[in-house]
Parts: structure tokens; C-alpha cells; sequence
């Protein structure tokens, strides 16, 4: 098994049969599961930190898994979905994969494919987070920016010559390769070029464009 | 006492006799007369009666009716055997398809075939009456076939009269003694003749009714097959839940019982969900199997909320998928009805659906579906189908329950007239209106088992 062991699989299904047999299988196949009847019951439930995915049915009475999948993107939890339909409709299906779906089942569906699935939740779940600290970690560097040396940074990235920036904000290159030193310092840049993935990750080119 | 009075006395003695007797005979003429007349009138009144009562009976009761007034009219006219004799519908065969036979006639007669009778059925068919006192009465030569049958079953005499109607022979009613020869009056006759017409009449009206149930039913069946071409997301749900949960459950024993030491408590009772999960697989088939059966309609007592939940329940999935909520609104303790369950089901499920597709238009809002039983009076309970769409514009709402009139782009306009037909054949009645705030309401009425209405 190349996830790890300890990975949690939501199971929501309303179906007390199907979700008690999907239960089954995940913990045979050894996944711990956590099941719950409605997407309401899993929106209670604590963020859970560690490895984890889940397996929804994307439509249940009482709110969508697509539903789900919005609420849980706004309120920044970051789990990785994989939905489970008993009838394939295109439209539900793009409009899945487009919100991060890692996966789209169609019931009945094998074992195989479906714990393939999970794991590829699992471990999108994880690398997601990763990403996202990087992200805020970025985010709490370019924080600790002067707003003079947020200028300089956001012109740096542009591909500017340090005259160039003199110019463009008003004050002699001295000092705007004063600023750049400190900017390169703090966000813990090696180079122009690290400075500028940097800024992407960070979503200052974004931002500032 | 000289001789003139003895002559006399004689003459007076003999007068009076003949007098007397002539009184008697009168007497005895116009007692017959009387009674004659008496039995006239008396059958006249028995005809005028059964006319009546054929009149308005229904289809279903129609064989019942006829066995019971051979029975009558048989029993009147002291005959030992009255049947009824229909063609087939293209006119090649006939058959007896009633018959009565008198108490104490030691051997049961059995009905000849047509062709051992060519006379008569040829008299029959050219609309005229057969009567016979006894067989010989019949021509020697054209009826010498007839005349033998009539002695093989022991016929001894007979009248017989031809069914018609509209100018057609659709069959024949023939009284018959055969314990004693038997003279029919003229007048017996005529009247016979008129129960003749009562009879026919009944009978074409009856094949037409069984015509128009055999039509209708042919076009539920129809309605009922398209209908389901529209579910096909409750349907696939339906079967696709229970399949889901068997192949599960299987492959996670599969799982189980490579371990070392496998749990078998646990595979045990696996193996028994999987059981009821395809035991519920199979009730979802045969409730399809039962919608989608052609059978005759089997009307029965009936449960109204029952049979409105089990239609929502049908098509839940179908709301989910298109965003709809169906509330139900079921009154408590209501009076059963009487009908066909897998009928009323069609026009429920044909009123739910036109309500999804109705609000499938609409944008915007919230997308209700309302499902309401009530009672009607006492003698009624009304089902009402509320949606939240776009309502039904007032050049349609007149023709709505037109066959082939639609408003929808895929419709073939037929969900709501066999819709109607149904409920019109359960003495109900189908309306549609919209509501102030948008949206439309469909409602029928029915009536309530044991009421006459």
C-alpha cells in the first residue's frame, strides 16, 4: 500500500446499506473511516488535520455533495473529494471535477478503482496542504515587508532595472538597491529568479498587476 | 200428467241442461280468457321490467343479469331450457355463452354445434324467427339435418329468435321444452321478440364498453412505458444503491477472509446484508414489473396516502437531480377508495412529472412540489399535485387534457388524457388550475370505496 496507513475516509451516503458496505470494504482494505448519513452531520464534525479524504455521494435530499464541496472550499477546509454517483450526468460531473474533484465513480464501483481513488484523494489532500503552507509561509514573509520595500519588490518582479524603479518611484538608486537587499533578505531569496516564483506563489504578481 | 206436459217437462229438463251447459262451457271460456289475459299482462310487466333493468346495468354485471332473467322468463313460460347463443366477432363461430336449465329435467341437454342445425341458423341469420311445436313441423328435406339433432338432444319443441342489432345478427335466444310438445302463441312470440332487442342491445353495448376499456388500458400501458423512460435517474438510483452495497460488501469479505485468521462473525454477517440488499433489488424490479405490466385492470381497495408516497418515493431521485423539494401533505385517516392501484400510481407519477418538467422551465426560486390528500365531502377524497413552475397559460388550460396537445417540446401530449381517462373511468374527476402566486395545481377527486355517486 503506497498511502498511509492511518488515512481517515469520510464516508457520507444516506443510504444506511450503502454506506455501512463501503464502510466495510474501506476498513477491510485498511483505511480507518469515519461514516456519516448527511453532509450536515459532516460539516459539525472538527477540520481533521491528518491524512484524510472522502467519499461522497453527490446527490443526497438535504444539500448536494456539490454543495459540499463549495461549503467546504469557503470555510478553508482543505480535503480532497471523491464523488460517487449512481447516475452520470456530464454537466454534475464537470462541474465536480472543476471544483477539485480528485475523482468521479460511477455505483456500483469496484474496489480497485475505488480504493485507486481514495489513495489519490489521500495523498492529493496532503500535497494540497503542503502547498497551502508554503503559501502562507510566503504570505508571512512578504508580511513583514516595509510598504516602501513592497514597492520595490513588486517592481523587482516586473523584470525592472534598478534605475528604471528609481525613477518610477521618485528617489535615487542607492536607495532602491538598499531596499532590494532587504527585500532578498527577508523573503529569503537566493536570486531575481526565486524572488519572482516567490511572488507568484505568494500572489503578489496578481495582486499588483 | 198427459203426455204434452211430460214433453214439455222433458224440453225444460233438456233446455235447462243445455243451458247450463252452454253456461258452463262460457263460464269455463271466459275463466281461460281471464287467465290468459291475466298471464298476458303479467309478462308484459315481467318484459317492461327486465327492459328496465337492462337499461342501466353495467358491463360487469351483464352476464349476471342475463342468467337471471333466462331464469325469469324460462320459469314463466314453463319451458325446460333458454340459452343464449352469441356469434364470435368475425362472424365464423357462435357459442352459448348462457344458459338455463329447468329443475327436474333428468338429462343436461348439451347445445349442438351450429353446423348440426344449418336450417335453422340460416332462418336466424336472415333475422327471422324459428318456432316449432314439434320437430316434424319442420321442412322434411331443406331441415332433415336439424330435425335429427333436435331428436338426438331431445328437443321437443322451440322458439328461437335472432339477436339483432342495427340491422346485424350478433346471435340467437332459443326457449325449448323437452319433457312435452308445446304450441307458441303468437302473441308469446312478439314479446319475445322485444326481449330479443333488450337483450342484443345490451350485449353491442357491452362489446363497445369492453372495446373502450381495452383501448384505454392498451394506452395507459403506453403512457406507463414512456413515463418510465422518464425516470430513469430514480431508476438507476434505485438499482444502482442495492448493487453498490452487494459488490461492496463482497469484495470487502473478499478482503476479510484473506487474513490469517479471518473474522468470520463478521463475513457472516456481510453475507447477510448482501442477502437483503438483493432482496431490495428485487422489489425495486418487480414494482417496475408491476408499472410496466399490461395486464387487465385489477380494481381493489386502496390506501391513497400508500399509494401517493410510494409515487414520491419512486421519484425522489428524479426531484434531487433537478433541484426540487416534494413535500407530501398526507391527511390522516382516510377513507380507503376503490380502483386499479397500478393506474392511479400513473397518474400520480404523470402529474408528479409534469410538475418537475413544469418547474425545470422556471427560473429562480424555490422549487417546490407539493403533494396533498384530503377529504372531499364525505364521499370523496381529493389528490392534489402543487408545483412552483411556470403555471399554464389560459389559452392551454382549456385544452390541456386534449389527447396529443402539448406544450412541452419532447411531449407526446398524452400523459395528461390517458391521465383523465383513468380517473374518469373511477367515477373521479381531473382538474387543473394556477395558483395566484405561480405555478400550477393539478387535482383529482375520487370516490371513496362503497359510495354511490
Amino acid at each position: 500500500m503506497t498511502s498511509p496507513p492511518a488515512a481517515l475516509v469520510f464516508v457520507v451516503d444516506d443510504d444506511p446499506d450503502v454506506r455501512q458496505s463501503l464502510t466495510r470494504l474501506l476498513r477491510a482494505s485498511g483505511f480507518a473511516v469515519e461514516a456519516f448519513a448527511s453532509v450536515r452531520d459532516f460539516l459539525a464534525r472538527p477540520a481533521y488535520d491528518g491524512p484524510c479524504c472522502l467519499l461522497l455521494d453527490v446527490r443526497m435530499p438535504g444539500g448536494t455533495g456539490l454543495d459540499l464541496q463549495q461549503a467546504l472550499t469557503s470555510a478553508g477546509r482543505l480535503v480532497s473529494i471523491v464523488f460517487i454517483t449512481g447516475h452520470v450526468d456530464v454537466r454534475e460531473s464537470v462541474q465536480a471535477m472543476k471544483g477539485g474533484a480528485v475523482d468521479f465513480l460511477t455505483k456500483p464501483v469496484a474496489a480497485q478503482e475505488l480504493l485507486a481513488a481514495i489513495r489519490r484523494a489521500v495523498a492529493r489532500t496532503l500535497e494540497d496542504r503542503r502547498e497551502r503552507a508554503r503559501v502562507t509561509e510566503i504570505r508571512e514573509r512578504i508580511g513583514t515587508l516595509t510598504p516602501r520595500e513592497a514597492e520595490v519588490f513588486a517592481l523587482v518582479v516586473t523584470g525592472m532595472l534598478n534605475k528604471q524603479i528609481a525613477n518610477s518611484l521618485g528617489v535615487v538608486e542607492k536607495t532602491v538597491k538598499v531596499h532590494r537587499a532587504r527585500v532578498m533578505q527577508k523573503m529569503r531569496a537566493g536570486s531575481v529568479a526565486e524572488l519572482v516564483r516567490l511572488a507568484g506563489t505568494g500572489g503578489v504578481l496578481a495582486a499588483r498587476s | 200428467m198427459s203426455g204434452w206436459h211430460v214433453v214439455v217437462g222433458a224440453a225444460l229438463i233438456l233446455s235447462l241442461v243445455v243451458l247450463g251447459a252452454a253456461l258452463a262451457r262460457e263460464h269455463a271460456g271466459r275463466r281461460r280468457a281471464e287467465r290468459s289475459l291475466g298471464e298476458r299482462v303479467r309478462f308484459e310487466a315481467l318484459l317492461a321490467d327486465e327492459a328496465a333493468t337492462f337499461s342501466t346495468v353495467s358491463a360487469a354485471d351483464v352476464d349476471r343479469e342475463i342468467e337471471r332473467a333466462l331464469r325469469r322468463i324460462a320459469d314463466f313460460l314453463e319451458v325446460d331450457w333458454g340459452n343464449l347463443m352469441e356469434y364470435s366477432d368475425d362472424r365464423r363461430t357462435a357459442r352459448i355463452t348462457h344458459s338455463w336449465v329447468a329443475e327436474g329435467v333428468d338429462r343436461q341437454p348439451s347445445a349442438p354445434p351450429v353446423e348440426s342445425l344449418p336450417w335453422v341458423a340460416r332462418r336466424i341469420e336472415e333475422g327471422q324467427v324459428v318456432r316449432f311445436s314439434r320437430p316434424e313441423e319442420l321442412p322434411a328435406d331443406s331441415a332433415a339435418v336439424d330435425r335429427r339433432t333436435f331428436h338426438a338432444i331431445g328437443v321437443k319443441s322451440q322458439v328461437a329468435i335472432p339477436l339483432v342489432v342495427e340491422g346485424a345478427v350478433m346471435g340467437a335466444l332459443a326457449f325449448s321444452t323437452l319433457r312435452a310438445e308445446r304450441a307458441w302463441r303468437d302473441e308469446f312470440v312478439q314479446r319475445l321478440r322485444l326481449l330479443g332487442e333488450v337483450f342484443a342491445n345490451t350485449l353491442s353495448r357491452r362489446r363497445a364498453e369492453m372495446e373502450r376499456q381495452r383501448l384505454r388500458r392498451d394506452l395507459a400501458h403506453v403512457g406507463r412505458v414512456s413515463t418510465m423512460g422518464e425516470l430513469t435517474a430514480s431508476l438507476a438510483h434505485e438499482l444502482n444503491q442495492p448493487l453498490t452495497s452487494i459488490l461492496s460488501n463482497a469484495q470487502a469479505a473478499e478482503e476479510l477472509l484473506q487474513a490469517d485468521r479471518p473474522n468470520l462473525a463478521e463475513v457472516r454477517e456481510i453475507v447477510q446484508d448482501i442477502v437483503r440488499a438483493d432482496k431490495r433489488a428485487s422489489e425495486v424490479i418487480q414494482r417496475l414489473r408491476g408499472l410496466l405490466r399490461k395486464g387487465s385492470v385489477e380494481p381493489s381497495s386502496l390506501d391513497i396516502n400508500e399509494l401517493v408516497d410510494e409515487v414520491a418515493g419512486l421519484a425522489s431521485a428524479d426531484a434531487i437531480l433537478r433541484d426540487v423539494v416534494i413535500e407530501l401533505e398526507l391527511a390522516p385517516a382516510l377513507p380507503s377508495i376503490w380502483g386499479d392501484r397500478v393506474q392511479l400510481q400513473q397518474v400520480v407519477l404523470n402529474l408528479l412529472l409534469n410538475g418537475l418538467d413544469a418547474m425545470s422551465e422556471a427560473d429562480g426560486g424555490a422549487r417546490r412540489l407539493t403533494l396533498r390528500t384530503g377529504a372531499e365531502g364525505p364521499d370523496g377524497v381529493r389528490v392534489t399535485v402543487r408545483d412552483s413552475g411556470t403555471g399554464i397559460d389560459q389559452v392551454d388550460l382549456d385544452r390541456i387534457f386534449d389527447p396529443f396537445y402539448s406544450t412541452k417540446a419532447t411531449g407526446m401530449g398524452m400523459g395528461l388524457a390517458i391521465a383523465r381517462s383513468i380517473i374518469v373511468a373511477h367515477r373521479g374527476r381531473l382538474e387543473a388550475r394556477n395558483n395566484p402566486e405561480g405555478g400550477a395545481t393539478f387535482s383529482f377527486v375520487l370516490p371513496v370505496s362503497g359510495s354511490r355517486r
